[in-house]
């Protein structure tokens, strides 16, 4: 998960669904090129992650500037070029490395979190 | 597919906002930006059936306000701030912060520090000479050219009672130019911004 020192303090909710995000968009483009709204669209079918829709092509930006994914505008039968994003090999060897984090983490606070939500069901 | 003009004018008062908001980031990274987003609203709009103002709001209010998104493009907020402030501290963050990765920017600190401390100088002479007119000048010798105290005797103040008008006026000019120009040329900055695990 990357954060920068610049934020502001955020809620709690805001602050997680951030760092899944992330994985989120790489995983959605693990075995497509996608343009932004087939990876909206891929997100709201299989997460919950995404809040305002356009936030996702800042997050697109800057992982191109990281070197995770490229990109490259293509003309579409719609009428208007539409933007198609790709992982890069820097990208794979992320996601991969943050899909392991990501469900070895899950497993581990599994455990700890099952207390509080056996006590929610009394 | 042609919209009536009610909606497309909805349509273009977002994406200006947007533009607006996106402030001073490059012209053709905020034109990649706006075709991008001007290309999902369409796209919505086009799969929504008949487009309504309804629905047009609705797509808009999902994709989230501009106030909301632009934000987010400004990737290191510490330059998004320099690059659109007034204040030359703020600005000269930027710069410093430039500076460290990339000899452009290096040049253009001392650049801002020559250009500031030079308009803060002569505003200061401007002011000075108000208060001691005797001592405070723009003096010029055989061997001396000098704003602010004299110390060669040989000298003479060529601009008396001028220097307050040319120091107040060009001194603070010189440090709206200083911020106007520094903040103009971060534009072509690119740092990655700073990560930690």
């Amino acid at each position: 998960m990357v954060i920068t020192r610049s934020e502001p303090a955020e809620n709690w909710e805001t602050q997680i669904r951030k760092g899944w995000l992330e994985l989120a968009i790489l995983a959605s483009l693990w075995g497509d090129k996608l343009y932004g709204l087939d990876i909206i669209r891929r997100l709201q079918t299989d997460s919950d992650l995404l809040l305002a829709e356009g936030t996702i092509y800042p997050i697109l930006g800057r992982l191109k500037r990281d070197g995770l994914i490229d990109s490259k505008w293509v003309e579409s039968e719609a009428g208007h070029p539409r933007k198609y994003y790709w992982l890069t090999n820097t990208g794979r060897r992320r996601a991969i490395a943050m899909a392991r984090y990501a469900s070895t983490f899950l497993t581990r606070i599994d455990s700890l979190i099952e207390p509080l939500l056996a006590k929610e069901k009394e | 597919m042609s919209h009536p003009e009610k909606l497309q004018q909805r349509i273009d008062a977002y994406l200006m906002q947007l533009r607006r908001s996106l402030g001073e980031l490059p012209p053709d990274e905020v034109n990649e930006i706006l075709q991008e987003i001007r290309g999902h609203i369409l796209e919505r709009a086009e799969a929504s059936g008949e487009l309504t103002d309804e629905r047009l709001v609705a797509i808009l209010k999902s994709l989230g306000s501009p106030e909301e998104i632009a934000p987010l493009y400004q990737a290191d907020a510490l330059m998004a701030r320099a690059r659109s402030s007034l204040s030359p501290r703020v600005v000269m963050r930027g710069v410093h912060r430039w500076s460290t990765v990339s000899a452009w920017g290096l040049a253009l600190f001392v650049l801002g520090i020559v250009g500031y401390a030079t308009g803060f100088a002569l505003v200061v002479a401007g002011v000075g000479k108000i208060f001691a007119p005797n001592q405070i000048g723009a003096w010029v010798g055989p061997h001396t050219f000098d704003i602010g105290v004299n110390s060669d005797p040989t000298a003479r103040d060529v601009l008396g009672w001028w220097l307050v008008p040319f120091g107040l006026f060009g001194g603070s000019a010189l440090v709206v130019a200083t911020t106007r120009a520094l903040r103009w040329t971060l534009r072509f900055a690119r740092i990655r911004r700073p990560t930690a695990a």
